[in-house]
Formats: structure tokens, C-alpha cells, sequence
């Protein structure tokens, strides 16, 4: 299997609503960033992977074949991949194995979700089992804060500290152009936010935006032809598990676990806190950024809620996380999670403007989706395993 | 596997279906959705001429492409489109089908590089030829919708030329689209047997995994984790404890209880995975402090017939030992 690197990236102009463009604008908008970031056109481009999320978000079936023109995959290999919150770097992951099998040089990945268009936890209570469950879903939400709830009570993972995560990512969104939201709060704003699902308040939610995101991937024979700075991917997985298990442990996401586990190995990474140099980490809720620390070894269980209070994740701290405001800065869900690996490489090839982290060669990446049941991590650096 | 083999094979799965598979009871399902579209600039642009009676295509600069209605990006070549043009309102017919609604026919305006499917209006199927001339019907009204064209009618001159468009009508940015969509789900032996148990008696019912002995509910045919088939059925009490829980104050499209409710993940004794359901029977504020992890809670039913569904549990109410 050969080494692929990421060699060009791109995002929208993320917002709460988009009307200018359709669907497919939105995506060609990141794709043409993407090209122009790598210095290639449509026929430097061997395939295409397409990433979004649940058909109902966009009201279109199968949209890659919509697709297909705005992106210059006319006569080419196209295929969508989707997998919830997770779906980005799951999009990235399939690209990543078409051009490490040799199948193809260079692969675009491009991700993407117009959520404006429609009711969105109405459409996500809809991934449940018709059966079972459906009555009473309150989409994602309801699930995240019962289970934060559980962490407060059994892991101290307190409104406070994830208040404080939420402060910190707001603070960071200032810094990327990228993001939509901009604005400045304290630790007392949002555990004075309005409740939504108790413990979850407003404050503790990312936006739903509009956004896509695309990156550009080529061989380690491609790679180092199209950019002088590759940010090579040194492992990249995705895990899952069955929602209503039995004896499913709530508490760590198990799937996290074997996805950091996995690409830790294969990446010679022993020690997270001091190898990796920054970390960007798909929170859709402030708690969920408690609870990865943990889960990817950034600090032991149980102690999440000392990580952030001693301002070792904030810009200047020894392991930054989410530079880019993650979440609460933009959340076009089906592209959330290609954003973090993208903003992964803009940090170690050093093309982060006001959110780089100086000297940064490592970047941990983290994704999920689903009922916390599906997990991925990647490690992007600017040096080659 | 050979041919005989896998005959059998299905043969054994279809087994106890008999010719009644039609007749079970199925569950209906509806999801009804309210989305506003956005239509980028191509199509908000040739929605809103429509009703000036011009048919909006765009050129590609670099193929020479013209296509009809306008598209953002050239089928050909894939070249972002911004050049818009204004195409004949009649052309040549290069195919045409009849369908359940009538007569529809992939219409060929003049100087379009591509066909432009929509109904074919006051004629038949016997009177119609590849390549003969049609034009556009203009509906009455107009309401920036693709059936402001009602169809294409026999006839029509040749000669019509392509031309720059003079702007004039205002985009049409936004469609509001309303998607309904009716499933009739199978319930399949195990949902089957869990539901009719619900109906008749209020019985829950899971099955036991004869691998890891724990009670799946709702019932399946393997064990998520073990991956062996489900052996016996196991009926599960209506109490149980609780394993999570938040107070929704959110409201939502689809949303079943009023706001502020418990929302509650919780485990019926004698089973092993989650149940999703409200608790109630305790004040919501209260609710923050007094529940907790494995708090026992206790079912409630609905009075009346039951159902047969998760709904016939009103609410699961704790049950505090103090
Ligand atoms: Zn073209
Ligand atoms: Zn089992």
C-alpha cells in the first residue's frame, strides 16, 4: 500500500443559510478552492468521492449523480459515501484507499451538507428504527446530553468545564475566516443559555450551517510533484458498533478507542498529549470534546474536566484543540468532519494563517456520527511514517 | 454453493410465508417533511423568465455548449456557466414515451446542445415522429415552476435563433417543497410477536441470546455482539431502571410530547439493552436533582385498547425507595 497525502484543500463560505447557491454550487465552490489551493484542474483528477449526509438533510437521493458536472466527474469513477456526523472523514478514508491501492494518483473528496433547507432534528429522528424509538428521539440531541448527564455524575465532566470548551472554541472561531459564527462569551453566558435538552444549552451547540469541503489526495509518487509542502496521512480509521447492543458502555465511545488505537500504531504514536501538536476533534456539543480527550489519550478517564481548566487545549497550551473554533464556528454536518482533517493539514504544511499553531508537524483528527456509535481518527504530519 | 443448494436454501427462508405474504399486517410509517430549496443561480433564473415567456438556457464558453433549462456547470466539460441565453420556444422531438400521465416527450429546442424532457400536450401517440416540430404551451398563470410551461404542443417554425438574455425578472432563490413519504413496513416474525403481545395482553417481550444469556429488546434475530441467532422468547417486566436521561426543552417538527419533558434511556429489568421513552410523574425541575443512574422507574399505561406500539406506554413513572 503506497503513502497518500493531502496536497490541496478547500472550504466554503460557510453560513447559516446559503441562498445564492444550489446544492451543487456549494459544493463546487469548495472543490474550486481546492483545485486552485493544489494547483490542478478537473483532469489532474483520476476519481471522486462524494460525502453527505442523510439523503432527507438535502431532500435529494443519490445527489452525487447531480453531482457529477460541478464537480468534473464526468467519465470518472464516482461514488458517495455516508456515515452521519462521521461522513467526511469516512468520504476521506475511501478516497485515501483508492489512491494508497493504487486505483487511482489523485482522488477528490468533497463533502458537504446544505442543512438550511430542512428540518433537521425532525430528519435526523427519522435514522431511527421506524419501530422503535422513532416516538421519542429528539434527534442527536436528546441521546448526547442524556449520556452527559451520565459523565457528569460518573466522570465529572461538569456544565462548567464543557462551558469552558465551548468559550475556547468561540474564542478560536475568531481566528478562522472560515467560520460563521463569531462571537465572544463566558463561561457564565452559557451555563445561562437557554436549556434545550438539560444539561445541553444553547451555548453548548454548535450552528447548523450551510458548508461544504473538499481536499484533493495523491500518492506518495503524485504528492511530492503537485506541492512542495504534502501533509502526508500517517493512518486514518473509522470503527462502529451496534446502537442497541446489549451491555453497550455509554460512557467511552469503545469504537473511539480502537480507531485511535489502530492509527496510534500505525503512526508510532505512544504518548498523544506530547506528539501530537494540535488536535482537531469533531464536537457537535461541548460535552463531546470532554469526553474525546479521554477517549483519544489526551488525558486519563475521569480527568477531562481538569484538561480544560488548565488551559493545556487552548491556543497557547501544549496540546491545542480545535485552532479553528471546531464545531461552533461552522457545522455543515456531512462536511464537519472533512473540515477538521483539513484544517489538520493546513496546520502542519503551516498554511493556518491566524490559527496556526507554531511549528506544528503533527495534528491528531477525530470524527463521529451516529448515536456516538460510529468513530474515526486520522493522523496527519508533515513528516512520512 | 451449487444451483440445487441454493434453491433449498430459499426455499427454507421463504418457509411459513405461504401466498399470504401480502395479507400480514404491515406498520405504517409516515415522514412528512417541510424543506425551502435553494435553486442556484441557473435554475433560479430560468424559473423566473418563465414567466416572460422565454425558455433561459446557458452557453459554455469553452465547449459551445447551449443547455436547456440553464445549469450551472456544462454537462460536457464541467465549466462553471454564468453566460445566459435566451432559446427558441419550439424545436424538434427526439423521443417520446406514453406513461400513466400522459404523453412525454425529450424535446430538442432550436440551437440546444441537449434534450429537455416535459409533457407532450393535445396529441397521441400515433401521431407522433422523431424529429417533428413542437413548441411551448404557456400555462395561464405563472408561478415560477417548471409547469409554467405546460407542455409542447405539434408545431412550430424553424428558424428561431439563440440570444444573449436581457435581464429583467428577479431570480427565483427559493421553492418551498413539501416531501411526503408512506411506508408499510413488514413487521417481521420478531417486531410481529413483540407487537401482537403489546395489543393483547401488554406483555414486552425480548429474546434471549443462548450465547451471552442476555434478554435483546426489542427482540432480533441475532445478537448484535455475538452474532448468533436469538434463541428463546423471554418476557421483560415494565419496570427497570435508568441508564440516562435529559429534560427536553426543545421543540421540533415531529415532536410527539410537549415540551419540557425527561427524556429517558432505560433498562426493563430482565433485559440488557436500551429502551427510549419519557419519564413523567415527577416535576421536571425536580426531575434535574432526583433522578439519577439506575433510578427504577415504572411503566405507565395508556388506558383504552392498546395499540400495539411503544405509545401504548403513556410514560414511565420512578419509583423512589425511601
Ligand atoms: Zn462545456
Ligand atoms: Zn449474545
Amino acid at each position: 500500500m503506497r503513502d497518500v497525502a493531502i496536497v490541496g484543500t478547500g472550504q466554503t463560505v460557510h453560513a447559516r443559510r446559503r441562498t445564492d447557491v444550489s446544492q451543487a454550487g456549494l459544493v463546487r465552490e469548495a472543490v474550486d478552492e481546492a483545485l486552485a489551493d493544489a494547483e490542478l484542474t478537473f483532469d489532474d483528477i483520476d476519481s471522486v468521492v462524494v460525502a453527505s449526509g442523510p439523503a432527507l438533510f438535502g431532500a435529494v437521493n443519490q445527489p452525487e449523480k447531480w453531482l457529477v458536472d460541478g464537480l468534473g466527474g464526468r467519465m470518472k469513477p464516482v461514488v458517495r459515501i455516508t456515515s452521519g456526523g462521521g461522513t467526511g472523514l469516512a468520504g476521506a478514508l475511501a478516497a485515501m484507499n483508492q489512491v494508497s491501492s493504487g486505483f487511482a494518483e489523485r482522488t477528490l473528496v468533497v463533502a458537504y451538507d446544505k442543512l438550511s433547507e430542512g428540518a433537521l432534528q425532525y430528519q435526523i429522528s427519522t435514522l431511527y428504527d421506524p419501530f422503535w424509538g422513532r416516538e421519542f428521539a429528539v434527534g442527536i440531541m436528546g441521546f448526547a446530553s442524556a449520556y452527559w448527564r451520565a459523565r457528569i455524575e460518573t466522570l465529572g465532566h461538569t456544565e462548567e468545564a464543557a462551558a469552558m470548551v465551548g468559550v475556547k472554541n468561540h474564542k478560536n472561531a475568531f481566528l478562522n475566516p472560515y467560520a460563521h459564527v463569531r462571537k465572544e462569551i463566558t463561561v457564565d453566558d452559557v451555563l445561562e443559555s437557554r436549556p434545550l435538552a438539560w444539561p445541553i444549552k444553547l451555548l453548548d451547540v454548535p450552528p447548523i450551517s450551510d458548508g461544504a469541503c473538499a481536499v484533493v489526495l495523491a500518492s506518495d509518487d503524485a504528492a511530492p510533484k503537485t506541492t512542495a509542502k504534502p501533509a502526508w496521512i500517517r493512518g486514518m480509521s473509522y470503527y462502529g458498533e451496534a446502537d442497541n447492543a446489549p451491555d453497550r458502555f455509554m460512557l467511552q465511545s469503545v469504537p473511539l478507542q480502537l480507531a485511535a488505537q489502530r492509527v496510534y500504531k500505525k503512526a508510532g504514536i505512544t504518548n498523544p498529549r506530547r506528539q501530537f501538536d494540535v488536535a482537531e476533534l469533531q464536537e457537535p456539543y461541548t460535552c463531546f470534546e470532554l469526553s474525546y480527550y479521554e477517549g483519544l489519550g489526551l488525558c486519563p478517564t475521569g480527568e477531562a474536566a481538569d484538561l480544560i481548566a488548565s488551559g493545556a487545549t487552548e491556543m497557547d497550551g501544549d496540546i491545542p484543540c480545535n485552532p479553528s473554533g471546531g464545531c461552533m464556528g461552522a457545522n455543515p454536518i456531512g462536511a464537519t468532519a472533512l473540515i477538521r482533517l483539513a484544517e489538520a493539514a493546513l496546520q502542519v504544511t503551516d498554511k493556518a494563517g491566524g490559527r496556526q499553531v507554531p511549528n506544528a508537524r503533527t495534528a491528531l483528527v477525530q470524527a463521529g456520527g451516529g448515536w456516538a456509535n460510529l468513530r474515526g481518527v486520522a493522523v496527519v504530519s508533515a513528516d512520512r511514517n | 454453493m451449487d444451483t440445487k443448494a441454493a434453491a433449498k436454501k430459499m426455499e427454507m427462508r421463504g418457509k411459513g410465508l405461504g401466498s399470504s405474504v401480502t395479507e400480514n399486517p404491515v406498520f405504517p410509517g409516515r415522514i412528512e417533511l417541510p424543506y425551502t430549496l435553494t435553486t442556484g443561480r441557473a435554475a433560479a433564473t430560468f424559473l423566473a423568465e418563465l414567466a416572460n415567456h422565454k425558455i433561459v438556457g446557458s452557453r459554455c464558453p469553452r465547449c459551445d455548449g447551449i443547455f436547456v433549462p440553464a445549469q450551472d456547470f456544462c454537462a460536457a466539460c464541467g465549466t462553471s456557466l454564468d453566460e445566459f441565453v435566451e432559446v427558441p420556444a419550439s424545436g424538434k422531438l427526439s423521443g417520446y414515451t406514453e406513461t400513466a400521465d400522459g404523453l412525454i416527450g425529450l424535446v430538442r429546442l432550436d440551437g440546444a446542445t441537449n434534450d429537455f424532457p416535459h409533457k407532450l400536450l393535445d396529441t397521441q401517440l400515433g401521431e407522433l415522429k422523431l424529429g417533428a416540430r413542437v413548441e411551448a404551451s404557456w400555462a395561464a398563470e405563472a408561478e415560477g415552476s417548471i409547469l409554467d410551461i405546460e407542455g409542447f404542443a405539434l408545431g412550430g417554425d424553424e428558424g428561431g435563433e439563440v440570444k444573449p438574455l436581457e435581464p429583467g425578472a428577479e431570480p427565483v432563490l427559493e421553492q418551498k417543497y413539501e416531501m411526503r413519504l408512506d411506508y408499510a413496513h413488514s413487521y417481521g416474525p420478531y417486531y410481529g410477536m413483540l407487537f401482537d403481545g403489546l395489543a393483547t395482553s401488554r406483555r414486552i417481550q425480548g429474546t434471549r441470546c443462548p450465547s451471552c444469556e442476555r434478554v435483546l429488546v426489542p427482540p432480533r434475530e441475532y445478537c448484535d455482539v455475538c452474532y448468533v441467532r436469538s434463541g428463546e422468547w423471554v418476557d421483560v417486566a415494565d419496570t427497570g431502571t435508568i441508564k440516562a436521561f435529559s429534560i427536553i426543552h426543545l421543540e421540533f417538527v415531529g415532536q410527539t410530547r410537549e415540551p419540557p419533558y425527561v427524556y429517558a434511556e432505560i433498562v426493563l429489568d430482565g433485559s440488557a439493552t436500551r429502551l427510549i421513552h419519557t419519564v413523567a410523574g415527577i416535576d421536571v425541575e425536580d426531575a434535574k436533582e432526583r433522578l439519577q443512574i439506575g433510578t427504577k422507574v415504572r411503566a405507565v399505561w395508556k388506558g383504552g385498547d392498546p395499540i400495539g406500539s411503544l405509545e401504548d406506554i403513556e410514560y414511565f413513572e420512578p419509583v423512589f425507595e425511601d
